[in-house]
């Protein structure tokens, strides 16, 4: 009876993955050739160097000193508008390539998520009801969790891409040259010791749910994105990719695979893993057609199983599973034309092309 | 009194002990229920066709009684959880949902989750807990559990206190569940599930009024509380013949009224206490011994102040309409009467001094008039006035203030606060059903009868009740003293007072421990009694801008007022809002501390008990004995257009109550008076503690002696 369950619980995760990549296939990425969260974005490229001391594990991948190209892209989860209250973002690929690459990595603001599992996931989705810049009303009263994510992610007043810290929250396998079984998590931070900006403080008061730009908003809808370009053109960006490591053992406790709860830094310290700089901006067309994907990792790095849609690692199995969405938008941009360049105009909080 | 008068007395006691005997027959007709009693016509059902209906609903009541108790068969509810690793939780906040705000937390509310199956709809217990003291409460689950494919359903429920039920003397409170949240399955998905905040109307208080009163929304679904079934009977099932009664003399009225005298209607209600005294010794209920008894023993069981000078002299007073709105169609003026006390004698009275009106012309409301035994057919005049007097104190200090509205601040913060606590077990049973005949009170009787009846108006006798609240305070009260051997009163109330002592020990002894551990539900409740007391007796008054009479006249109020309500105002030591309230508060931790709060909240609760059973039903049952004969006394007498004004012969119909004020004072009296249902000793619903009962029944023939069937002294003050 128990296998019955276990395979009842895994095609039913089957089945959320196919039917989620699915729906924003069909109904957002090909006929909006939208992403489904980040389409406001600019994409970079420049070169990386892994770290010539190692604190972590060897890895066959993350061999010491090597060096790899990368492509990155900084984006603001989910509106076209910089200066309202955005989750920011930045993708890497160890690749000069729209897609094809041996790694990447997709990290966001905060150090804890908005959801938890695919089930969790499912209800975000659902629960979003976006209307002129007002979003996640329900989901922000019913889920304390979810909520208190969101008010630690969210950087308003971000005054750069660049003095950010990002983070991947999901642990993924990490399969080192010795074969012993540990999880990895990753994280982006500033090559310079500079003050993260954009940090919230009294965040208890003021309503989540209220994206829109303040009233008297001086900053216009595309300024982080001209100040990332007048960055690099003046002296490029460095950054930090750096990785926490814990070793498996039988009896763990399922917590540790959530990403709603940070590894203790005191027991599992960030680690350098490698350091980047960025010298080029990709312009809007070529940063638009940039795809990131976890499906780019090598196996000894990759997604680590899930059992139901319960199962924290169950958010990582969405992501693996949602290519579709990336291909119907590439492919829609490719028959319908590039999208347009989101205007510098007057015409704030909106979340779709074309105003 | 002599042995032959006592004989005789007595006689008439068991006479006039009037029990109804009225059967429950199918197209005899019915009452609508407690709810739409009124002065005036109250709803009697006669068409044979609302009674098949009646019949039909009370079928179809039956019926669903019997599918509940079906349903509870087949569908039980197991409380033993399962599960061991509980991953998720669903959170919440409980609070009170005033009127006006939302600001007063639920503390130690039960909130379960349960959820049902598909198919075979059984239910399942996911998880339990308490809310704290700000009413957060999280009760942790297994999200597989819920999750289910079996599940078909899940909703949280908030639990509320109702009954206590004693299994010989083991006590246990009834929970019932006061609000359901249905959750939805899917939005279960792990870590915290947040139902925010639930606003409970519960217990609220009115804000439309400065007293402590609960609050009843027009919106029955809300009621507080409900009287319980057998209570409802049984007053409906007396009411009905003098109902009909009152029917039949307001129709008479409305007709010709010409053809109906006072007689006519005092003939039609059974015969009371006076009336039958009068029979077998003519002329003695009018008489100074009798007077003096009553005074002492009777429904007024008033407070016999010494002369300061004089040795042997007592006074009584009763305190008249003075400041407080009033018509001018009946006498209320301030009196004072002297009495002479020889030892183990009944009081006799020397001198009766009015101040105020007496009659239609002088208004000064500083006149006085004294009136004494050599006065002939004026000292009779003068003592059936003072008797009206009294008796309008006596309903209105004490009975309506003293015991219904004091009882009520204690129901409302008890109720509010106790869940866990293990005084719920002797509270709650004495405390129920007060807010609910308040209230039907308040329409009725203050709203109603009284200010058509008597010298006050509604607003008057509110603002006298919110002044005479402000001596009634748990602490420091002491029974009457016993002033000599034929106070019967004081002695039964001592008596009744020591027993209850005893009591409260045995069980504030046997429980202890969980008294102490629910602490915080004390200090909730000794909050809201504080905070919702009302000002110390006159202190919002400007007494230095006043001129001297009136000076003078409030420090003979505030004396008396005090030694009569047993009220010491060093103890009302609380300010809220910037005013000295009247209740001591029981404890200012919400956790115990101080051994000295467990004996404040012993006193608070032997107090609010002793007001509740002893003290109401007292002067409740003694109503029909002193309010039951038109010209013997009544709410209010007429000043009339005659120089003589209220000091005239009863044989005078122009200063006696009218028609319709007399056939609804005795339907009032008489109804009031029996309430055949709710007694301690009688414990119809199994609520009170069985050592309680013993103690009084051991006493039964003490109480007997002193004119106290204790079989007869309600556990609730419900009517
Ligand atoms: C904590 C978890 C997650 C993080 C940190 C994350 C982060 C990101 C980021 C940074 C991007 C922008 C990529 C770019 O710049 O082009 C992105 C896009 C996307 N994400 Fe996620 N994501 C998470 C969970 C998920 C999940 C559970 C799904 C479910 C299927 C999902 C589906 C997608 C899709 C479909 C895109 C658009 C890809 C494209 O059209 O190019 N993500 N995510
Ligand atoms: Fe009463």
């Amino acid at each position: 009876m128990l296998w019955f369950g276990a395979v009842i619980d895994k095609l039913v995760l089957w089945w959320y993955a196919r039917l989620f990549s699915f729906l924003i296939a069909v109904f957002l990425s090909f006929p909006k050739r939208q992403r489904m969260s980040h389409n406001n974005g600019i994409g970079g490229e420049g070169w990386l160097k892994i770290t010539e001391e190692p604190e972590f594990p060897e890895h066959d991948f993350f061999e010491k000193g090597a060096v790899f190209p990368v492509r990155i892209r900084h984006a603001s989860a989910t509106f076209l508008d910089d200066a309202m209250n955005c989750i920011r973002s930045i993708s890497i690929k160890f690749a000069h390539n729209r897609y094809k690459s041996p790694f990447d990595l997709e990290m966001n603001t905060g150090e804890t998520s908005l959801f938890w599992s695919a089930a969790s996931f499912m209800q975000f989705a659902k629960k979003r009801n976006e209307k002129w810049g007002v979003e996640y009303v329900e989901y922000n009263r019913h889920y304390p969790e979810g909520l208190e994510g969101a008010k630690k992610a969210v950087r308003r007043h971000a005054t750069s891409f660049y003095n950010l810290h990002y983070y991947a929250k999901t642990p993924f396998l990490f399969m080192g040259k010795d074969k012993i079984k540990r999880y990895a998590k990753y994280r982006i931070i500033p090559l310079e010791d500079v003050k993260e900006s954009g940090l919230e403080y009294n965040i208890s008061d003021w309503d989540m749910s209220n994206q829109r730009v303040l009233p008297h908003e001086k900053r216009g809808r595309n300024f982080l994105k001209y100040e990332y370009e007048d960055r690099i053109k003046r002296h490029g960006a460095s950054y930090r990719l750096q990785i926490q490591v814990r070793t498996a053992s039988d009896d763990e406790d399922p917590e540790i695979f959530n990403n709603m709860v940070p590894w203790n830094e005191q027991i599992y310290p960030w680690m350098e893993l490698a350091t980047f700089h960025i010298d080029k901006v990709l312009d809007w067309k070529e940063s638009t057609l940039s795809v990131f994907s976890l499906n780019n990792m090598p196996k000894s790095l990759g997604v680590l199983p899930a059992k139901s849609i319960f199962d924290y690692n169950s958010l990582n199995y969405m992501r693996k599973h949602s290519e579709l969405a990336r291909k119907a938008r590439i492919l829609s941009l490719k028959i319908f034309g590039m999208v347009p360049p989101i205007p510098d105009n007057d015409n704030r909080n909106y979340s779709e092309w074309g105003a | 009194m002599d042995e032959k008068t006592t004989e005789i007395y007595k006689a008439c006691l068991k006479e006039t002990e009037i029990k109804y005997g009225y059967g429950d027959g199918f197209f005899k007709p019915r009452l609508a229920g407690i709810n739409h009693l009124e002065v005036g016509h109250s709803k009697i059902i006669s068409n044979p066709v609302t009674i098949l209906l009646e019949a039909i609903f009370s079928f179809y009541k039956n019926l669903r009684r019997r599918v509940q108790k079906l349903n509870a068969l087949l569908f039980p509810r197991r409380h033993h959880i399962y599960a061991k690793v509980k991953d998720s939780y669903v959170t919440g906040r409980l609070m009170h949902l005033d009127r006006a705000e939302m600001n007063v937390p639920i503390h130690n509310a039960e909130v379960e989750l349960w959820a049902r199956t598909k198919f075979t709809f059984q239910w399942k217990k996911l998880g339990v807990t308490v809310s704290d003291n700000e009413g957060n409460f999280e009760i942790r689950y297994t999200l597989r559990e819920a999750r289910n494919f079996f599940i078909r359903s899940i909703q949280l429920e908030i639990y509320q206190p109702t009954d206590v039920k004693y299994n010989g003397d083991r006590p246990s409170t009834t929970y019932r569940v006061y609000h359901c949240e249905k959750i939805n399955k899917s939005d279960l998905i792990g870590l915290g599930y947040s139902v925010n905040t639930i606003a409970l109307p519960l217990w609220e208080y009115r804000t439309d009024i400065d007293l402590p009163r609960a609050y009843f929304p027009e919106n029955l679904r809300f009621t507080p509380e409900v009287y319980v079934q057998g209570r409802e009977d049984a007053l409906i099932q007396q009411l009905i013949p003098i109902e009909l009664t009152k029917q039949k003399h307001l129709f008479q009225i409305k007709k010709e009224p010409g053809m109906l005298t006072l007689e006519d209607i005092q003939k039609d209600y059974p015969e009371n206490l006076t009336l039958a005294m009068e029979k077998k010794l003519p002329g003695y209920t009018r008489g100074d011994e009798w007077f003096g008894f009553r005074m002492m023993n009777g429904m007024n069981k008033a407070s016999f102040m010494p002369d300061k000078d004089k040795k042997g002299i007592y006074h009584v007073k009763f305190f008249g309409a003075g400041d407080y709105e009033h018509n001018n169609e009946y006498a209320f003026p301030d009196t004072d009467i002297e009495f002479e006390i020889h030892k183990d004698k009944t009081p006799l009275p020397v001198a009766i001094t009015f101040t105020g009106p007496l009659n239609a012309l002088n208004k000064d409301p500083f006149q006085t008039r004294t009136f004494t035994r050599n006065d002939g057919e004026d000292w009779l005049a003068a003592k059936r006035l003072a008797r009206v007097c009294g008796a309008v104190c006596a309903e209105v200090d004490e009975h309506y203030t003293g015991t219904h509205v004091n009882t009520e601040q204690f129901a409302i913060a008890a109720f509010r606060n106790f869940r866990k606590n293990p005084v719920t077990w002797i509270l709650f049973p004495h405390l129920k059903e007060v807010s609910l005949i308040n209230a039907g009170a308040d329409k009725t009787i203050i709203g109603g009868y009284l200010p058509t009846a008597t010298a006050l108006t509604t607003k008057g006798l509110v603002n006298r009740c919110r002044d005479i609240l402000g001596v009634h305070n748990w602490k420091g009260w002491q029974p009457m003293e016993v002033i000599n051997e034929t106070h019967t009163y004081a002695k039964a109330e001592n008596l009744f007072w020591n027993l209850l002592g005893d009591f409260m020990d045995f069980f504030f002894e046997k429980y202890e421990k969980d008294i102490k551990t629910f602490w915080n539900e004390v200090y909730f409740f000794s909050e809201d009694l504080v905070n919702h007391s009302v000002p110390v007796f006159l202190s919002e008054l400007h007494v230095e801008k006043m001129n001297a009479s009136k000076k003078e006249r409030y420090e003979r109020l505030k004396e008396y007022t005090h030694f009569q309500f047993g009220y010491h105002p060093e103890h009302s030591a609380e300010i809220v809002h910037g005013k000295s309230v009247a209740m001591s508060s029981i404890t200012k931790s919400k956790t115990f501390t101080r051994d000295e709060d467990f004996n404040n909240l012993k006193d608070a609760c032997r107090y609010a008990i002793m007001m509740a059973t002893f003290s109401h039903t007292w002067i409740n049952e003694h109503q029909y004995d002193d309010l039951g004969e038109i010209l013997y006394s009544c709410g209010g007498l007429r000043f009339g257009e005659k120089e003589s004004g209220v000091i005239g012969p009863e044989s005078d119909p122009h200063i006696a109550p009218d028609l319709t004020r007399s056939t609804q004072m005795l339907w009032f009296t008489n109804f009031l008076s029996r309430t055949e249902y709710g007694f301690i000793t009688r414990n119809e619903e199994n609520d009170i503690h069985p050592y309680f009962i013993e103690l009084l029944l051991k006493h039964k023939d003490e109480f007997m002696e002193l004119g106290v069937d204790i079989e007869s002294i309600e556990s609730r003050t419900n009517i």
